[in-house]
Formats: structure tokens, C-alpha cells, sequence
């Protein structure tokens, strides 16, 4: 029973990974409708950026979270205005193909500056936990969730209750027609991206924490947003957390499977993905197109 | 492409010089033969980069060396080498098609093998078809060797001894470690590595009380640690990759798990490991091909010594080179004296010599069993103390002692 209960604490611990990196993601698709495959480079650019920072400065991991944002969203808004735009109105396989480019262009980039050594972010207080009964909870862990649903929070926010926030869900909603009422489209669609981006930044500074940053790293984190987007549906802050924190759930407890390899854990989690995809399309929560 | 230049440019300037000695000596020397070429499809980018590079910087080393020496001396005719790297992008497949292009496109008489076991094995049907020996350092696995093929031949020993070394010197300790949890890696490599210490850890005394494998490169491993936490074993062996030894190592202390001895198949050789967990990397244990530390007696090339040396030089590196780079050297060093032995270049008779082969090198001893494997080496324990590896076992080649039993997360 409480060995249960401890994975279950695991895997809503890991969930909130999944919901910080898919956060950013999911409103990039939703919104600009790219399927962003350089989502997981920026991940692992932001994890750089913690890891340069620790090592050579010793600034506290945690700290250096808005570094990540600030540097990931500007970088985000050149990307967009300056190369995604030309072919924000093309069919989706351009976009895919141009997102995959400027991917291989990071990673290359990453490995060129970082070499493929594993860098790795370990602070002193790394390993100290919360000891309730025979349930341990990571200190670093549930700081990693508070932060995620933090980040969820403050992107409701900014969808929800600005002026910015509505040209954004304007645009998704409409783009002739938002722009039709006077919103700056690519003004909006660079904001969007790069809002996306500095999520992603601060995923990545929380990921350094727990696993090792090589300029390949990055590759998983796309496709678990893919996963995570699927599963709790596209278009809501809500649908990405039940979706990531479901999916974190599905992979400790199938790691953990009775009766088979934890090697299955993987083809669980897909699984449970193919199931939602044919009987509820739009995924949990999330509102059909 | 650039670096072909470049290699042929080294290439021109050095028979150049060697031309010019030979007219100068009185003596007679050998004369110049044609330009050998050697082949090799490894990982230099993607996910295996940090482990392809560090056998290229091995393979480098040598052929500097040989280089120096004016090239590979076979039947009195000193020929220089050009050694042809292509990447294979950390992907098995594509090392196999990389690998014909550089038999077909590029001459390669003889190949030297890419990183990790999934692209040695694919590589190694390509040197079968095409008869050209594949001497390859890098991939431990015995499913590579249980083909029949007959032209690979890995220096390494092989994945089965890789934690047994560890249970032999956990027998040795007091008070001796009777329980055993096993977490695998499920790639052919890491599962023959858990295989071997499951069948082999009772003949030892020890009971194997959670033996367990997880998709490779997994993203979190704390949900399967938390699974042995009740069970408290004395000993916590993994066999997988460098991430997630490094993973494992951190979950155990998130979780607040004290096994005696915590070894890793992969991992604690590199220096990475030690930059990336800190103090927590000591008393972690790993078994090693290879150590700065072993006392072998080398019949040619380097010494153990002058070889991380060299290594230091080259690289401009403060620590020692790790045993991936020291196990790609002693591939070429392989290649080089079967060639020397066979007398000649062609294909089927430095393959019987490699056959054949019993040399011993800085690296230990290389001898291949009928199967094409190095059985002949012992594998060593290493322990990280203080920061530093040491030698652990077997006792006559250690210089250090082990730190047993490891201390509470607690109390470090």
C-alpha cells in the first residue's frame, strides 16, 4: 500500500516535468497551429543556460529561472518574426520541416560550444526530502511541480485576464479576423512563439536538476509534449496539466507494472495514448476543433 | 570531407619525410609502400557522441603514433596509414550503410569498429560480405560473436564480466553483502551484463532479490528504485548507460537508500560522472576494461605510463583517459600486429592472423577465443574515493583499497 502510494507521489512528481515542458508546447499548437519540433532544443538551451550559470557563477538553480524565460523569449521572438512567419500560412508539413531544421541547427550548434559531455546541476541541498512514514518526497520534486502549476497559473493569466491574452486567443480563434479589428498578427504570432519558448527555457532549467543536459537530451521532451498535448487535449492550460500529469503517472506505475518488464513502460504509455486517440479525439479535456 | 584533407595532407607531408630519412641512412631501411587505408563509421554526433568521440580520440592517438613511425611495416615495406572516419549519428543502421560507402567508395582495406554494441553487430555483417577484417573495441555484447561471423574481432572483454568482478570482490569484503537488486538497461549489451551476475551471484552466496530492466535511456528512474527500497539490499548493481547511472545515483539519495556497495556497469569511469553528482559520486563502484592504475608489461607500443602521457599531451587533458579510449587504441594496435604478422595486406591472411593473435599490451593481454572475442583480459573494479579512481581488484593489480561499507546518505 504505501509502496504504491510512494509511486504515486512519483509519478505526480514527473508529471509536473511533463507539464512544465508541454505548457508552451501545447499553446504554440493551439495558437500558431506549429507542431514546434525544435520545442525540446529550447528545453535543453534553457538547461545550458542554468548549468553555465551554476557551474561558473554559482547562481542557485532556481534562480536562474528567469534568465532561462528572458533569454528563451527573445530568442523565441527573432525565431518567429525573422524565419518561422515567411511560412506561417503554408501548409503544416512546411513548418514541420522548418521547426525540425532549425532543431538539428541547435543541437549541432549545442554540441559545437557545450562537446557532448554530460553536464549535470547538483546543488547542496540535491537528495534531501520529505520522510512521511515510509513515503519519501524529493524536496527538488515537489519545488519542480509547485513551479509547473505556478507556470500553468500564470499563463491562464495572460490568456485569460490581459490584453494581450485576448489578441492571443483572438488570433487562435480567427486570424482575418483579428486582424480585421486591429491586432498586429505578427506582433501576436512572434509574442505566442516566444511566450512557447520561455516556458520551455524554464522547463529546461528545472530538468538540469534531475537529469543529465547533453546537447541530444532535448529529443524525448518533443515528443512527451506531443504525448502530453494528445492525451489532456489542445487549447486549454487545464487539459495540459491533467494530460501531464497523467502521463507521468502512467509511466511510474508502468514502469512498475506486476507480471510485466519495466522495459513495457514505454509501450503502456503509448498505448493508453492510441486508446485515447480512438475513442476521444480531442483528448480529455479538450474541445473539439 | 575536411578532415580527409587534412588527414591526406599529414599523410603526403609525413611520406615526404620519411622519404627524405630513408635517402639519408646508411643502413638499409624499408622501403615505402602504398597508403593503407582504414575505415571507421562512428558515433561523432547524436545521442552515443560523448562515448564515439572518446573511441576516436583513442583510434587518433595511435595513428599519430604510427604516423610517427612512418606507417605499419609489412614484409620489410613501411606503408603509411590514412585512417577515414564517417559519422554515423549514433545510428546502428547508418553505420552499416557508412561503412560500405567507406569499402566501396573510399578503399578501405581494413575497418576499425564504431561505438556500442547494436552498431558493431551491424557493422559486422557488412565486413563479413565483404571480407575485410573488423578488428572493434567497443562493442562488448556476445550476441555480436554467436553468428560464426569470421572477420570481427573485439579487444574488449566481453559484457558477461563486466559486474562479475564486482561480486567476486563483494565475496571478499566483511561483513559480506548477502542480497543483490539488479536494474537493467533492456539493450542486448546491458541485459547479457545483468544475465551474467543473476546466474553467477549464487555461486557466490549472494541472493538475487530484484532483478528488473527499464526502456533505455528512461526518464525517470525513482519509480523502479522505490521498488527495491523495501526490499534494503546490500548491494545495488546496474547495467546500463552513463545517463542513467548518473540518474540512479541521484534517485537512491532522493529516496534515501543505503545499500553497502552501489555499482554501475557504465558511468563512474568517466569523468562526467564525478562533475555531476559531486561527493554523492563517491564509494560508487564500477567494473572497468581498463584503469590508468593496471600493471601490464607491454611488448610494443606505449607502457601504461607513457600512454596517459601521450593522452594528456595530445588532448592538453588533466585527467587520465578514461578505458573507451584506451580500449580503441588497443584495437589498432590489434590490426597493426596481425598485419605485421601476416606479412602481407591481403584481407584473408591478416584476418588468420588476427585469428591467431597473443600479444600483450598496455591494455592487457590480446587473444581471441574461436569466436573472435578477447577472453584472455580480466575486467577490474574501480572506486571512486574522494573524488579520485581508484583500483580496487583484483588485488594484484590495485592500488587501493575498498571503502566498505558505503556510508548512510545521511552520515556522508
Amino acid at each position: 500500500m504505501s509502496q504504491l502510494l510512494q509511486q504515486l507521489v512519483l509519478g505526480l512528481l514527473l508529471g509536473g516535468v511533463y507539464v512544465s515542458v508541454a505548457l508552451g508546447f501545447s499553446l504554440v499548437w493551439g495558437i500558431l497551429n506549429i507542431v514546434n519540433l525544435a520545442h525540446g532544443a529550447f528545453v535543453i538551451i534553457g538547461a545550458y543556460i542554468t548549468w553555465v550559470l551554476f557551474s561558473r557563477l554559482g547562481v542557485d538553480p532556481f534562480l536562474s529561472l528567469p534568465v532561462d524565460a528572458l533569454v528563451l523569449f527573445a530568442l523565441g521572438y527573432g525565431l518567429q518574426r525573422g524565419l518561422i512567419n515567411r511560412v506561417i500560412r503554408a501548409p503544416l508539413l512546411f513548418t514541420f520541416l522548418l521547426t525540425f531544421g532549425i532543431n538539428l541547427v541547435i543541437v549541432s550548434l549545442l554540441l559545437l560550444i557545450f562537446s557532448p559531455d554530460f553536464r549535470s546541476v547538483t546543488p547542496r541541498y540535491s537528495g534531501s526530502g520529505l520522510s512521511l512514514g515510509s513515503v519519501t518526497i524529493p524536496y527538488i520534486g515537489l519545488a519542480r511541480l509547485g513551479i509547473a502549476m505556478l507556470l500553468a497559473l500564470v499563463l491562464w493569466f495572460v490568456l485569460n485576464r490581459t490584453r494581450i491574452g485576448a489578441g492571443i486567443q483572438a488570433v487562435g480563434a480567427d486570424r482575418d479576423a483579428a486582424q480585421l479589428v486591429g491586432i498586429d498578427l505578427r506582433h501576436v504570432y512572434a509574442l505566442t512563439f516566444a511566450i512557447g519558448a520561455a516556458f520551455a527555457g524554464v522547463a529546461g532549467g528545472l530538468i538540469g536538476l534531475q537529469q543529465s543536459i547533453t546537447p541530444t537530451a532535448g529529443d524525448p521532451f518533443t515528443l512527451q509534449s506531443f504525448a502530453v498535448v494528445i492525451l489532456g487535449g489542445l487549447g486549454r492550460v487545464s487539459a495540459t496539466i491533467a494530460g501531464g500529469l497523467l502521463f507521468g503517472l502512467i509511466q511510474v506505475l508502468g514502469l512498475n507494472a506486476p507480471g510485466l518488464g519495466a522495459g513495457y513502460s514505454n509501450a503502456i504509455a503509448f498505448a493508453v495514448l492510441v486508446v485515447v486517440l480512438a475513442f476521444r479525439p480531442q483528448g480529455l479535456l479538450g474541445r473539439l476543433a | 570531407m575536411d578532415m580527409k584533407g587534412k588527414l591526406r595532407v599529414t599523410l603526403v607531408a609525413s611520406a615526404m619525410l620519411a622519404t627524405a630519412c630513408g635517402g639519408a641512412a646508411t643502413t638499409p631501411s624499408p622501403s615505402i609502400g602504398s597508403t593503407l587505408v582504414i575505415g571507421s563509421a562512428i558515433s561523432l554526433t547524436g545521442s552515443q557522441a560523448k562515448e564515439g568521440n572518446l573511441a576516436k580520440q583513442g583510434y587518433d592517438l595511435w595513428y599519430d603514433w604510427i604516423q610517427a613511425q612512418g606507417g605499419i611495416t609489412v614484409n620489410g615495406v613501411k606503408h603509411p596509414v590514412s585512417l577515414i572516419y564517417e559519422d554515423d549519428q549514433s545510428k546502428p543502421d547508418l553505420s552499416a550503410t557508412l561503412l560500405e560507402k567507406l569499402i566501396t567508395a573510399e578503399h578501405a582495406q581494413f575497418i576499425l569498429g564504431p561505438y556500442g554494441s547494436a552498431a558493431t553487430a551491424t557493422d559486422a555483417v557488412i565486413a563479413e560480405k565483404d571480407g575485410i577484417p573488423m578488428v572493434e573495441a567497443n562493442g562488448a555484447a556476445q550476441a555480436i560473436f554467436s553468428k560464426g561471423y569470421k572477420y570481427t574481432f573485439g579487444v574488449l572483454s566481453p559484457a558477461n564480466k563486466y559486474l562479475t568482478g564486482v561480486i567476486d570482490m563483494a565475496a571478499t569484503l566483511s561483513p559480506k553483502p548477502t542480497t543483490v537488486a539488479m536494474l537493467s538497461a533492456n539493450d542486448n549489451f546491458s541485459v547479457e551484463v545483468a544475465k551474467a551476475v543473476v546466474d553467477y551471484a549464487p555461486s557466490k552466496g549472494m541472493q538475487v532479490v530484484f532483478n528488473k530492466t527499464y526502456p533505455a535511456a528512461a526518464p525517470d528512474v525513482s519509480g523502479l528504485l522505490s521498488q527495491v527500497k523495501p526490499l534494503n539490499p546490500d548491494i545495488i548493481l546496474n547495467s546500463g548507460h552513463l545517463a542513467e547511472a548518473i540518474a540512479i545515483n541521484k534517485a537512491a539519495k532522493d529516496l534515501n537508500i543505503n545499500a553497502k556497495i552501489f555499482a554501475y556497469s557504465v558511468g563512474p569511469s568517466t569523468p562526467d560522472f564525478v562533475d555531476a553528482l559531486g561527493k554523492d559520486a563517491n564509494f560508487v563502484y564500477d567494473g572497468s576494461q581498463w584503469t590508468p592504475q593496471v600493471k601490464y608489461s607491454p611488448q610494443f607500443y606505449l607502457s601504461v605510463n607513457q600512454y596517459v602521457l601521450a593522452y594528456k599531451t595530445k588532448y592538453n587533458a588533466t585527467a587520465a583517459p578514461d578505458y573507451h579510449v584506451a580500449e580503441s587504441t588497443a584495437a589498432c594496435l590489434a590490426l597493426q600486429k596481425a598485419m605485421e604478422n601476416a606479412k602481407s595486406l591481403d584481407p584473408a591472411k591478416v584476418r588468420d592472423a588476427l585469428a591467431s593473435l597473443d600479444v600483450m599490451t598496455f591494455f592487457g593481454e590480446i587473444k581471441f577465443d574461436s569466436r573472435g572475442i578477447n577472453v584472455f583480459k580480466p575486467m577490474v573494479v574501480e572506486q571512486i574515493q574522494g573524488g579520485v579512481h581508484y583500483t580496487v581488484f583484483p588485488p594484484d593489480v590495485a592500488n587501493g583499497q575498498p571503502q566498505y561499507p558505503t556510508p548512510a546518505w545521511s552520515q556522508r
